[in-house]
């Protein structure tokens, strides 16, 4: 049996006293004797965003343009990059937890959250004063015109262009590669037939495919909504557009385009296996990184043309978000508007990849494009010159909304153009479908 | 500590003795259950009810709003069907394959241990990554199996079987695959059944004439009974709530058709960020768990009762 102690020792009331004291001064001691040192403590910026398509742009921005910024700034800034794929979940992981990180990146309007984070006009308006005005599509992709408020800030887009096999399509007769949805649907015809390579446009539940059929469904005239935000897919042009992708899949695909991920269509297109796919540059970019003799064979082109106009989302759509929780709110916006001042240089170290929302960051861009020395030929890049005459926002004619956001990420678009094109509905069946899942989606979203 | 001797009781100084130390003992798991299972499981039901988002700030009551609004949807009619038929499916292959597997692993050969070992390994290995590479063994530009048929000009290059871009054949492909890791945890438990067989009966039904397939389906099923249901049981639940093998390798896809209730439930709830849907879904699988969970254990209790 333990003894009784005797009255010397400290009693366990006292030990909890002397010892929270001691915490109490250890914590305020130095802040008390060196105020200097206190005032002068360094803060830390975390931020979040995707591993980038074009490695190159992350070690810029991780190991170079955050360090200078850093130090200028007397910040610690914590660059985490994750999959693509894992940006939404993350995200809502942060908003549950109301923890994260103090800056976070998604790539596609994320107007759902639009309650959970800051307004961020005056970074638009800091920077609109130094760089000029964005671009529509910035504009478009991160503002609420029901509640005013930006909840969203939109340094770049990418461009999503055709990548097309230059030998094939000039075996039947298509040396400048196809111009037209209707060229695209003949010309992918004949190389099936005649070398047996497939069409590469995806029908599956991701980003690359969510775009292409935006695109195709836009230059046939049809839409998710109308500029008021009301349901329009169920049009005569939305079904034109479906029983067009079926009969280019049925001539011209195979059962792998249901399969696809992001990266698929550039392991196909590499791979030497399909003659087109839409995608933004990081295809060419990683054949001429890795000198693959493919390189010289894959060229870009503009949106393909359709019955009514040239047009096609934004392939990524940089999205900045400041979450209501975030610890350091202020050092996120300052270092917003200070990144934008060095957007050229990101510009060129992502090697084009990043396109900006505010045009007079990269004044040059027509003839920095048009001649890359990394290129082959080293003009392969010039038709991206005029991206903004065919470049849309997701939620194209309205604005990127909740409902939108919603409807994008669970791949109504792609579900609907792949049940047509396997021939498992009617194209009335299917959009009449995607109408009452878009009401839905929408209805839910009332107010959001 | 315990003391034994021949014919003496066992005495102990644990929770007969000390009251608190049986209820500290017993702490650990019911902390464990109750933040891990039953409190998420409470909040899943709360959600279900409300009009909770992933960026709302306020939650409010909307009753049964988020069950209708569900079942308009066609893709959840299609995760309801595909669970059925995932799980399905699953099992028969499973008890199947595991029932012969035991037999084949009871009788005394050279290497079996070996045997036993690989057998085991799809279980010890994370699932994550045990489907993704199956993934890319059914991936659609670098399958190794394709390129076997191919290379045995069974397809053409360009005309070959998309394991996960066909309905039919992503389906299988995700059955089969969720097999591959059920097997040896349900092999494991027959085995345990099969030892647990008096030796005597089986050696008395063949001194009585009764051959393998009389003694298989008459004594050894019926006996086994009871740890076959316990093998679906767990088999059941496992496969009805597995999102593991069906996100890593279609993520629901081609168009929703191997879309389940869990893959289906993260996808609107955490991706499609509608927090009180993705809830709703998750609790349609809780009836159909519960009445799993009845008939197998009354299956298993009649069976240990006769």
């Amino acid at each position: 049996m333990a003894k009784k102690k005797n009255g010397q020792g400290v009693s366990r009331r006292n030990f909890m006293k002397i010892s929270g004291a001691g915490a109490v001064a250890a914590g305020l001691g130095p802040a008390f004797l060196f105020p200097e040192r206190a005032a002068a403590q360094q803060k830390t910026l975390k931020i979040l965003q995707w591993s980038h398509f074009v490695p190159a742009w992350d070690t810029w921005f991780n190991n170079t343009y955050t360090k200078q910024w850093g130090a200028k700034n007397n910040t610690n800034v914590i660059v985490d990059n994750i999959n693509l794929v894992d940006l939404k979940t993350r995200a809502a992981s942060e908003i549950s937890a109301k923890k994260g990180h103090d800056l976070f990146m998604l790539l596609s309007p994320p107007a759902a959250y639009e309650k959970q984070v800051i307004d961020m006009s005056n970074v638009y308006a800091e920077v609109e004063k130094k760089h000029g005005k964005k671009i529509d599509l910035a504009h478009k992709s991160t503002y609420n015109p029901k509640t005013k408020k930006y909840f969203a800030f939109s340094d770049a887009y990418t461009p999503d262009p055709g990548n097309w096999h230059k030998d094939w399509w000039a075996e039947v007769g298509y040396p400048n590669g196809p111009d037209t949805w209707d060229d695209l649907r003949a010309g992918a015809k004949k190389i099936r037939d005649k070398s047996g390579h497939p069409c590469g446009l995806g029908l599956s539940q991701e980003l690359d495919t969510s775009m292409a059929m935006r695109a195709l469904l836009w230059s046939f005239g049809g839409a998710e909504q109308d500029i008021e935000g009301r349901v329009t897919i169920n049009s005569k042009q939305t079904i034109e557009a479906l029983k067009f992708m079926k009969a280019l899949y049925q001539e011209s695909e195979t059962a792998e385009v249901f399969t696809w991920t992001p990266p698929s269509n550039n392991q196909a297109m590499l791979a030497g296996r399909v003659s087109y796919v839409a995608n933004a540059i990081s295809i060419t970019r990683q054949s001429e990184r890795e000198h693959m003799p493919i390189d010289s064979k894959i060229m870009i082109s503009q949106a393909l043309k359709g019955p009514v106009r040239r047009i096609a989302a934004e392939h990524v759509m940089n999205c900045y978000v400041i979450w209501q929780f975030a610890e350091n709110k202020e050092g996120a916006q300052k270092f917003l508007i200070d990144y934008m001042d060095s957007f050229h240089e990101g510009f060129v170290a992502g090697q084009f990849y990043n396109f900006p929302c505010f045009p007079k960051t990269v004044p040059n861009l027509k003839t920095e494009i048009a001649n890359d020395p990394r290129a082959n030929p080293p003009d392969k890049y010039k038709v991206l010159g005029n991206v903004l005459e065919w470049a849309t926002n997701v939620g194209y004619p309205g604005y990127a909304s909740a409902g939108i956001d919603e409807a994008f990420t669970t791949w109504v678009i792609p579900t609907m153009f792949a049940k047509v094109a396997r021939g498992d509905e009617t194209p009335e069946n299917a959009a009449a479908a995607a109408e009452k899942e878009y009401q839905r989606i929408f209805a839910r979203n009332t107010g959001a | 500590m315990a003391v034994a001797g021949a014919g003496t009781k066992i005495k102990s100084i644990g929770a007969a003795t000390s009251p608190g130390l049986g209820a500290a003992m017993f702490a650990p798991a019911v902390t464990y259950i109750g933040l891990l299972i039953a409190g998420p499981f409470m909040l899943a039901i709360f959600y279900a009810f409300s009009d909770a988002r992933i960026g709302s700030t306020g939650l409010h009551y909307v009753g049964l709003e988020n069950f209708r609004s569900i079942l308009q949807s066609p893709s959840f009619r299609m995760a309801l069907k595909n669970s059925f038929v995932f799980t399905i499916c699953t099992q028969i292959i499973v008890i199947v394959c595991s029932t012969t597997l035991s037999i084949a692993l009871e009788k005394k050969f050279r290497g079996r241990g070996f045997v036993r070992f690989l057998i085991l390994l799809p279980w010890v290995a994370p699932i994550s990554l045990g489907a993704i590479g199956w993934k890319w063994i059914l991936d659609s530009i670098y399958s190794v199996i394709t390129w076997v048929l191919v290379w045995l000009h069974i397809f053409k290059p360009y005309d070959t079987p998309m394991w996960l871009g066909q309905p039919h054949l992503a389906m299988a492909s995700v059955v089969l695959v969720h097999c591959w890791r059920l097997i040896p945890f349900s092999t494991v438990i027959m085995l345990a059944g099969r030892t647990a067989i008096p030796k005597e009966i089986p050696e008395a039904a063949a001194i009585d004439g009764a051959g393998f397939w009389r003694t298989l389906f008459q004594i050894t099923i019926p006996m086994m009974t009871p740890i076959i249901s316990v093998a679906v049981l767990f088999g059941t639940i496992f496969t009805f709530t597995d999102m593991t093998v069906v996100y890593i390798l279609t993520a629901g896809g081609p168009f929703d058709s191997t879309q389940t209730l869990p893959s289906f439930a993260f996808a609107t709830g955490i991706q499609g960020s509608d927090l009180a849907a993705g809830a709703a879904i998750s609790v349609f699988m809780v009836p159909v768990l519960v009445l799993i969970a009845y008939f197998m254990l009354r299956v298993a209790h009649r069976a240990e009762v006769t």
